[in-house]
């Protein structure tokens, strides 16, 4: 058959648009199957949701605590790749590319149990020191049993994400047109002024949808913390799913704890695609 | 030293076995990846409805939760059908791996298709050419090496990842690096530094390669 060369009119409609409204139909019959599938559990989710909000409350403090404490790493480390002397560079090379080159899930075990052990043979241990701060204030009983978990798995994941930030903020840096900062030193202001009031500003700007792509990330990587024994969500998920013997309450628990974790990041992803697209248009 | 070299085969062969893990789980990111972005670029919203479901729900769960849903959750529920053959370590890994990394394989796909001028379709199609054609002739051999760097970072980042699959009881690097933690928990430091020599042994190169086609690719441009 002789294809016509140039198509006049319009298009002509493809059947398939039809699938559409069956698709429509099918995705509100889902929809209304997995609010029956969640109904049909809700006492477990009355049983368990309980614990499951307050660990998915302590996944939240911990990333939050251990973006922070990234945020000093990476801004220690863009400073080192930013120097002016070769070893500080050299390290802070070494220190991104070790990071980056090998599983955080290796790294919190080094932490963990490499780090940890020999300092506790050093007479460090975190938790006993915790505690005895805390029964100095007379609350000794807020510091958890796994303490110690809390403590390097928190610094195992920020020197990790550091190391992913360091790249970020040089990064964020370097783009600003090195002919600002030639203006701005040759406007009189000095190198430091230079760096507080002109490029930073700029750069952090930049930095802020990477920024909030790597948050949600280091959420989803605070899963691995479990590993350790810290009880986040994880962790709570597996240890509630755990004993069940009807295999459809275990399924349904473990997707319990995918969709708070969804619940989380789904909303941080947005507000990332959000920040990017107006980042892009302003200027 | 001594417990170094007493541990290096188990440690090579973990090395091993996380190379197979990634190498069986790659490809088939890739092929699903191509048809999430097919999917998801296609005008029927019963393509790419579907598409961004799945690619976002990947995306806002950690990897290891879905790895625990499916050997723990899903795998109860396989048992109690008698059909636990179908699931062990590896194939849960893989799986999960590959549908995990296809959701990001999916956006690389689409930028890919994306960065092809769209005058460029425009002028294949007036040329008479059908729009399989301009797909297979025109737009993917352009795309595809815009791909490669992005598709060999993420194969690193697999590389990374399969660390997680040590948590079911895998018996790649980081579960023999485990497994030698407990038997020697006084001294642990060697196989740590052993573990993570092999790690970067195993991705810098990678990252190097995937620079060298960067860089083949910003001349050819």
């Amino acid at each position: 058959m002789q294809r016509p060369l140039i198509q006049t009119g319009s298009r002509p409609r493809n059947w398939l648009v039809i699938l559409d409204y069956v698709f429509y139909l099918v995705l509100i019959v889902a929809v209304a199957a997995f609010g029956y599938y969640l109904y049909s559990y809700s006492d477990i989710i009355t049983l368990y949701l309980p614990f499951l909000l307050e660990a998915a409350a302590l996944t939240i403090g911990l990333s939050v605590v251990s973006m922070v404490l990234a945020v000093i790493f990476g801004f220690i480390g863009a400073t080192g790749r930013l120097s002016r002397f070769a070893p500080v560079r050299w390290l802070a090379t070494v220190y991104v590319e070790v990071v980056r080159g090998t599983p955080i899930l290796v790294q919190l075990l080094l932490w963990y149990y490499g780090v940890g052990q020999a300092l506790s043979m050093l007479g460090f241990d975190p938790y006993n020191t915790a505690f005895q701060v805390m029964t100095a204030l007379q609350n000794n009983s807020l510091v958890p049993d796994a303490f110690s978990a809390y403590f390097y798995g928190v610094i195992g994941l920020s020197f990790n994400y550091g190391a992913y930030l360091t790249e970020v903020f040089r990064s964020g840096i370097e783009t600003i047109n090195k002919g600002q900062t030639e203006a701005a030193l040759s406007l009189g202001l000095n190198s430091r002024q230079t760096m507080r009031h002109i490029v930073l500003p700029q750069a952090i700007r930049i930095t802020i949808p990477p920024f909030t792509n790597y948050f949600i990330t280091l959420i989803q990587d605070s899963a691995l913390l479990s590993v350790l024994g810290v009880v986040e969500l994880e962790q709570t998920t597996g240890s509630f799913a755990d004993p069940l013997l009807d295999p459809n309450k275990k399924l349904f628990i473990y997707i319990l704890g995918a969709l708070l974790y969804f619940v989380i990041c789904y909303p941080l992803s947005l507000l990332a695609r959000y920040l990017e697209a107006r980042i892009a248009v302003a200027y | 030293m001594n417990l170094i070299l007493q541990n290096l085969p188990d440690f090579l062969i973990g090395a091993r076995n996380t190379l197979i893990y990634c190498a069986a789980s790659f490809p088939f990111a890739l092929l699903i990846g191509l048809m999430l972005a097919l999917m998801k670029s296609s005008r029927f919203t019963w393509l790419n409805t579907p598409a961004k479901i799945f690619i976002e729900v990947v995306r806002s769960t950690p990897i290891i939760t879905q790895l625990f849903l499916v050997y723990y959750g899903l795998g109860a529920v396989l048992a109690n059908y008698d059909l636990a053959y179908l699931l062990n370590a590896w194939v849960a890994g893989i799986a999960v791996l590959a549908l995990n990394y296809a959701a990001y394989e999916a956006e690389v796909f689409r930028a890919g298709f994306l960065s092809v001028e769209r005058g460029q379709t425009e002028a294949a199609l007036s040329l008479g050419l059908t729009s399989g054609q301009n797909f297979f002739r025109i737009v993917l051999p352009q795309a595809v090496p815009l791909m490669i760097p992005p598709f060999v970072n993420d194969f690193i980042y697999m590389l990374k990842d399969s660390a997680i699959v040590s948590v079911i009881s895998g018996t790649e690097l980081t579960s023999v690096l485990r497994l030698a933690v407990f038997r020697h928990p006084s001294n642990t430091f060697p196989f740590f530094a052993l573990a993570l020599v092999l790690y970067l042994l195993l991705s810098l190169p990678t990252s190097y390669i995937a620079r060298f086609f960067e860089r083949r690719l910003r001349a050819a441009l």
